[in-house]
């Protein structure tokens, strides 16, 4: 008697939560699989015999495997992800530091992005073969292949250096600074953002012009509905599951961290954190990062499975 | 309706971002802790840890320079000046240096510095065998008779015993306190001139000035140090007024730079160098000819260029230009290829391949190793060049698995630290299995000797044997590059890396 969508949500969760334990499998797996010992190789040239008994037996590796593995589990399912290699830091505490910054990016990044994709995704398919499409089409084709460091240090150049606008690098807490928040964010936002946007463009227009062909389409705009009515009502409603799908999968991408973005802004995200992460072994902190990245991947997954089910009564039903 | 709706939309935007901009022209980013007088640097990268006795980082020591103290420390010239020590003595036996610590030094959190703090800061490293224990190969006993005197006992007269004690924060004196209560990795407790304030993760550390430290208080009220790693953004970040400060400096804009009036630049040989190393435990690399052959044929000059744009010096011994230890040395820059075969033939070698050993964690070992490839390709002989982690690379050295490797050596300022790890028979460094009789003999003499003129010549006949007899080929000193805003004075630039901003004052008007 419970509600459909709630049914469908609670399906999904159930799913989710079965990927998770996967992803929690692995991740611990990730250490006892890597070739060499990983303490060994944390240690590099800190090595020495006591350091290595030390880290080891703090970080649990003398323990039979299967007592590790329930207790990573434990630990993690309370939010316990060990402490770092390299400087003793929770790891949990670390991750959730950075996570404010790399969710800023990720949605400011996504925002710009179907602000430019979507307008400019419809209008083209709606000029399917026409001058104005065209333009659109090498812009997007334009704006993919712009490597995105390349964007961010112009960007830099002409409105920190030149102009001086915005701040070059750097990030503000939102709930702190909201201005200052602003200022800072508009640079990588743009960045990523425009990178996003370029990809989105092709899906939207593809995703308009297939379902301009449908024959529920013909039928509406036969009926003597106004073009607007038709577009939105009929064409775009219906193309938003595809663009849904893209969108969820562009986001999941820029949470997972955009390195290069976040190395030319210094933007202190989750990112770099990784980046530094893997550069210096620092296992717990890699598998740390991993479960985070996983777990919003999922997050992001569950959310589009219900905007579809919003969007989409017949979904529902699947 | 709808096209009002969009202007008044766009111009809501526009205003808005007017608004925005018009406020951030010219304002300094305040990072918390700005206040006026307070200075914002930008390094390559953020530390590790704030433990000086367990990092290695150099982005660590670029803040700890400036929290900690040693008891001696190293003057513009390398010379070793007091610091926490106000004085000290020899006994005539060379086995016995008292030190008078300086009166009223506290820690940051207001706890006075006594002999005791200097006894626990030197068993920790020596206990524990931290990194920097060999430091205090000589010591056996660490003491406190008074609160205001440490003795320490050596079993061997140790001429450099000061530059091991100061050479760099690795060997700082810490706050019991602070280590027992496990906070020192990130929150350090120091005596320096600056007190760590707060770090936020993968964006900055602040710093804030000591009123009462020893040699005066700064100039500035504060320091924070930015992690930019990518360099343009860095310099545009000086440029715009937002940093004061920064050696994340693109090495390719280096002579554009040399001729800009709005930054202060400055390229410091240091005393780093990046050196090849020949196995001589394999065949034909036992052969002193062969290895000489190698040193004739490879081309520094085109090393230089592109590892560093230029910006390195070039060098066939360690030690730079400038430094009190510099050693004059040509023997490899002419000759070159007609050289090097005739060595080869006279001893009969003609090697057609070589392991060359690199790593991506020093990219600069990856470039020049096609330099090299393409140098020595005309003596046939083709370099295999075998790129791999820095964990493997460690490995591959130590078990003697390779028939070259590129490498560098940091940090080092006293002459036995330069040579005798690397160069002894029984140095712990040497991979490359170099001995030879009269070196040993050299090292191990200036490991003990006191009079100075003495020691400078063992470590040039040394230094021209270990060349001669090519241990290493050395390559180049990289330079230190830092720039800074006009309005930035009383600091300068140190050949041994050690950044400090003690001395340093802002002038507020100047930058702007």
């Amino acid at each position: 008697m419970t509600h459909p969508i709630a049914r469908f949500v609670a399906r999904r969760l159930l799913y989710s939560a079965v990927v998770m334990l996967g992803v929690i499998i692995v991740v611990f797996a990730l250490v006892h699989l890597v070739p060499g010992d990983p303490v060994r190789i944390a240690l590099g040239t800190r090595y020495n015999p006591q350091a290595y008994e030390a880290l080891r037996a703090a970080s649990g590796l003398d323990r039979p495997l299967i007592s590790q593995f329930f207790s990573y589990v434990g630990s993690a399912l309370t939010g316990d992800l060990g402490v770092s290699f390299r400087n003793g830091d929770p790891v949990t505490v670390t991750l959730l530091e950075r996570l404010p910054a790399t969710l800023s990016l990720g949605f400011a990044g996504i925002v710009i992005a179907l602000a430019i994709a979507l307008p400019a995704g419809i209008y083209s398919a709606l000029r399917e073969g026409k001058l104005s499409d065209a333009i659109v089409r090498v812009t997007s084709q334009f704006g993919v292949s712009i490597p995105d460091f390349w964007m961010g240090i112009l960007l830099i150049a002409l409105f920190s250096t030149v102009l001086g606008w915005l701040p070059t690098s750097g990030y503000r807490p939102l709930f702190e600074d909201p201005a200052g928040w602003l200022r800072h964010i508009i640079l990588p936002g743009v960045t990523i953002g425009v990178v996003a946007a370029a990809i989105l463009t092709r899906y939207v227009r593809s995703a308009v012009l297939e379902v301009s062909a449908m024959g529920y389409v013909r039928t509406a705009r036969s009926k003597g509905l106004p073009p607007r009515v038709v577009t939105f009502r009929h064409t775009v409603r219906n193309a938003l599951v595809p663009i849904l799908t893209i969108t969820g999968i562009q986001l999941a991408t820029l949470l997972g961290g955009v390195i290069v973005v976040e190395v030319v802004f210094a933007w202190p995200g989750l990112g770099r954190l990784v980046f530094n992460a893997v550069a210096a072994r620092d296992y717990p902190l890699i598998q740390g990062a991993v479960l985070l990245i996983a777990a919003l991947f999922l997050l992001i997954n569950l959310i589009v499975d219900v905007l579809y089910a919003v969007v989409d009564p017949r979904i529902r039903l699947g | 309706m709808a096209r009002a709706a969009v202007r008044a939309a766009v111009l809501a935007i526009c205003t808005f971002l007017t608004t925005l901009s018009a406020c951030s022209t010219g304002e300094r980013v305040d990072l918390g802790q700005g206040a006026a007088g307070s200075l914002i640097v930008a390094i390559a990268g953020e530390p590790d840890q704030l433990d000086p006795h367990k990092t290695s980082a150099y982005f660590s020591f670029e803040v700890l320079e400036n929290v900690y103290d040693t008891l001696v420390e190293p003057d513009a010239n390398l010379q070793m000046q007091p610091a926490l020590a106000e004085s000290w003595e020899v006994s005539p036996d060379q086995l016995t240096w008292t030190f008078h610590l300086r009166p009223g030094v506290s820690f940051h959190d207001g706890t006075p510095l006594t002999a005791d703090d200097v006894v626990f800061s030197y068993r920790r490293i020596i206990d524990e065998e931290l990194t920097n224990s060999d430091k205090f190969s000589s010591v056996t006993a660490v003491e406190s008779p008074d609160p205001d005197t440490v003795v320490l006992r050596l079993d061997r007269p140790t001429p450099n015993m000061l530059t091991n004690l100061g050479g760099f924060k690795g060997m700082a004196i810490v706050s019991r306190a602070n280590v027992e209560s496990g906070q020192i990795a990130t929150h350090p407790v120091g005596t320096g001139p600056f007190s760590f304030l707060g770090q936020k993760s993968g964006d900055s550390i602040s710093l804030g000035a000591n009123p009462n430290y020893w040699d005066g208080p700064p100039g500035v009220s504060g320091v924070t140090f930015r992690f930019i790693s990518e360099p343009s953004t860095a310099l545009s970040a000086l440029q715009a007024g937002e940093i004061d400060w920064t050696d994340s400096v693109p090495p390719q804009r280096v002579t554009q730079l040399r001729d800009d009036d709005s930054l202060e630049l400055a390229v410091t040989p240091s005393n780093d160098y990046w050196y090849l190393a020949l196995n001589e435990a394999r065949e034909p690399w036992n052969d002193v000819r062969v290895r000489q052959a190698i040193a004739y044929a490879i081309d520094r000059d085109a090393i230089v260029q592109a590892t560093s744009y230029g910006t390195a010096a070039k060098n066939q011994l360690a030690i730079p230009e400038g430094n009190p230890w510099f050693t004059p040395y040509d023997r490899y820059s002419s000759g070159g290829l007609d050289r090097a075969r005739e060595l080869l033939q006279e001893a009969g070698a003609q090697p057609s391949n070589l392991d060359m050993l690199v790593t991506t964690e020093y990219p600069e070992t990856v470039t020049a190793a096609q330099i090299i490839a393409d140098n020595l390709a005309p003596l046939g002989i083709t370099v295999n060049i075998r790129t791999v982690d820095f964990a493997t690379w460690l490995d591959e050295q130590n078990s003697g698995n390779f028939d070259m490797l590129m490498m560098g050596w940091l940090g080092n300022i006293d002459p036995d630290d330069f040579y005798y790890a690397q160069h002894h028979t029984d140095g712990t460094s040497n991979a490359q299995k170099f001995s030879n009789r009269e070196v040993d003999r050299l090292l191990d003499a200036g490991r003990v000797e006191i009079d100075e003129p003495t020691r400078k010549s063992d470590y040039a006949k040394a230094a021209t044997l270990i060349a001669d007899e090519v241990s290493y080929i050395y390559l180049y000193n990289p330079s230190v590059i830092q720039a800074w805003s006009p309005a930035l004075s009383g600091y300068e630039a140190r050949r041994d890396g050690a950044v400090r901003f003690r001395t340093a004052t802002l002038n507020e008007d100047g930058g702007a």
